[in-house]
């Protein structure tokens, strides 16, 4: 895992992945999305909302799978989900039912780790997210913040190479966010994991990225791959970070005005029926709500 | 033992039975009191016949006697069973029939419809066919407390299946999770809840179906029983039957109904 990464040993590498919802291939998702992921990297993606940077989340997990082109983790064409690529949800996927450390060993359970083993490891992400003492306290009882720590502790105890996070941060309060943002960042840091944060929040992803890709309206495309070079802990006021965030509003303002061109175009009902779908999520039914009823 | 004795055994015991520990709050209790010395009082000054309503306190008697004679603890077993099997048989058909209603549009769309026109047929009018099908015996008891419960089973199993959050089921598929883990670690706990309370619903709706039964075609049972009592006169004897299917029912539903609330209020 050295600092050096060459264009040659991506960790993650997308390959003209293309998404489209339906046989007729009229509902494009997403349009030949290329990038790499390097070791250890932490990637922002942003885009138009609605444009798609979700579906492309969930085919980098192997959630969802893409109509061509492929997902290639650690050189190997991503076919569903791997032990190695870990998720935090947007709200945060707990199980009410379940107490913060049964929630933390869930991951673990599934791979089958012996009870006692899946305990001290759990216990460790706890302590590493600041839940050391929480264990036993069921997710009601628990404010959005902590619930998206146990949701990182959960992703973490697998022992994961990329931990992906979708919105990992939208449904928590901004001064809460902010806070659990310095501590993922932390936490990137420490463990040198690969991270892929789908986000609408500007400054949240430049604040953690080292590279922040811009996605177009849909069908998505890669619009722009800015490297962040702030030092961090990243400063919103440094003169670069407000370039920067200033550089892609403009990018994301440009898409939003080609998308009104366009629906006025083509008019609106197969946007319409997009997000229909979106609204639905798309992963867990592939198949069945693919046209609006 | 006298008859007053008996009558004060009698009190301290239906005490001890409703100080259980499960009753956290008794205010319940006032109310209860005052309506059985309402009982107790306007059938002892003759505001009512004795012929019509017997007394609170002969009723108890009789209740006791009761409970220790083997043949009156056999009819109540012999209805609680029937309850139980039906219950069963309605909650294995229910349950798989909901969780594809609940989770396939397609077979929700088929199904429902025809089993709603089925719910919304008085459950007791396919009673003279399962008779003339099964007799007047347990199997048609069994199969009529089954049609019971199976319509408040599959229409909240259908209902909490539909509400778990389509994010869990991606959670089970990022850490691989098998078929039958997703569903025993996740489906099943999210819909609990709605399940508990078909259960409950199923249950109450299969008490009524095998006492209208049991009274309906003769058949051996605790509702026969209370049936012959009291259209021969032995009101006393009809009346503490009745107080002890209520007792059944009501220790059921708290041991049983309410530990399964308890858990599931925990964290819900």
């Amino acid at each position: 895992m050295g600092k050096e990464v060459g264009i040659m040993d991506n960790h993650v590498e997308l390959d003209n992945v293309s998404k489209f919802y339906d046989a007729e291939r009229k509902l494009h998702a997403l349009h030949e999305v290329s990038f790499g992921i390097g070791h250890g990297e932490f990637v922002s993606i942003v885009g138009p909302s609605g444009c798609g940077k979700s579906t492309l989340l969930k085919i980098i997990a192997g959630l969802d799978k893409p109509s061509s082109g492929e997902v290639r983790f650690n050189g190997g064409p991503v076919q569903g989900p791997h032990d190695k690529i870990s998720m935090v949800f947007q709200a945060f996927g707990l199980f009410p039912w379940r107490n913060v450390l049964e929630n933390v060993e869930y991951g673990l359970e599934m791979q089958k780790v012996p009870k006692k083993e899946r305990r001290e490891v759990s216990e460790q992400y706890l302590e590493m997210v600041g839940l050391g003492g929480y264990e036993h306290m069921y997710p009601k009882q628990l404010s959005g913040g902590m619930r998206q720590r146990v949701g990182i502790a959960r992703a973490l105890a697998v022992e994961p190479e990329v931990v992906l996070m979708d919105e990992a941060f939208s449904a928590i309060d901004e001064v809460t966010a902010e806070v659990l943002r310095e501590e993922v960042t932390d936490i990137h840091k420490q463990t040198g994991k690969t991270f892929v944060l789908v986000t609408h929040n500007l400054s949240e992803a430049i604040e953690l990225a080292d590279k922040v890709v811009v996605l177009s309206s849909r069908p998505a495309r890669v619009k722009k791959v800015m490297p962040v070079s702030l030092e961090r802990p990243r400063d919103r006021t440094h003169s670069m970070f407000v370039h920067m965030h200033k550089d892609i509003l403009h990018l994301l303002k440009e898409e939003l005005e080609n998308t009104l061109i366009r629906h006025k175009l083509k008019g609106i009902k197969e946007l319409q029926s997009i997000h229909d779908i979106e609204a639905q999520g798309s992963t867990a039914k592939p198949k069945q709500p693919l046209l609006t009823t | 033992m006298s008859v007053e004795k008996q009558k004060a055994l009698a009190l301290s015991l239906t005490g001890s039975v409703f100080a259980g520990n499960r009753f956290s709050n008794y205010l319940w209790v006032a109310p209860l009191a005052l309506g059985f010395t309402v009982w107790e009082l306007i059938t002892r000054f003759g505001v009512v016949p004795r012929n019509s309503l017997p007394t609170f306190s002969s009723v108890l008697v009789v209740f006791f006697s009761s409970i220790q004679s083997e043949t009156f603890l056999l009819r109540i077993a012999h209805s609680f069973l029937n309850l139980v099997f039906g219950l069963l048989l309605g909650f294995a058909i229910a349950l798989p029939l909901a969780f594809a209603a609940g989770s396939k549009h397609r077979f929700d769309l088929t199904f429902t419809p025809l089993i709603m026109l089925f719910g919304a047929l008085p459950d007791l009018s396919f009673l003279p066919l399962l008779v003339l099908w099964f007799g007047p015996g347990n199997v048609a008891a069994v199969i009529m407390a089954s049609v019971a419960g199976f319509f408040p089973i599959y229409f909240t199993v259908r209902e909490g299946t539909r509400n778990i959050p389509r994010e869990l089921f991606d959670v089970t598929t990022i850490f691989k999770s098998g078929r039958l883990s997703t569903f025993t670690k996740m489906v099943l706990p999210a819909i609990s809840p709605h399940m508990f309370s078909g259960l409950r619903l199923a249950y109450d709706f299969a008490w009524e179906i095998i006492i209208a039964i049991e009274i309906a075609t003769r058949m051996a049972g605790i509702g026969n029983f209370i049936d012959g009592n009291i259209t021969s006169g032995s009101l006393q004897s009809g009346f503490a039957a009745i107080l002890a299917i209520a007792l059944v029912a009501i220790v059921v539903d708290r041991a049983f109904f309410g530990s399964l609330e308890s858990w599931a209020k925990k964290w819900a």
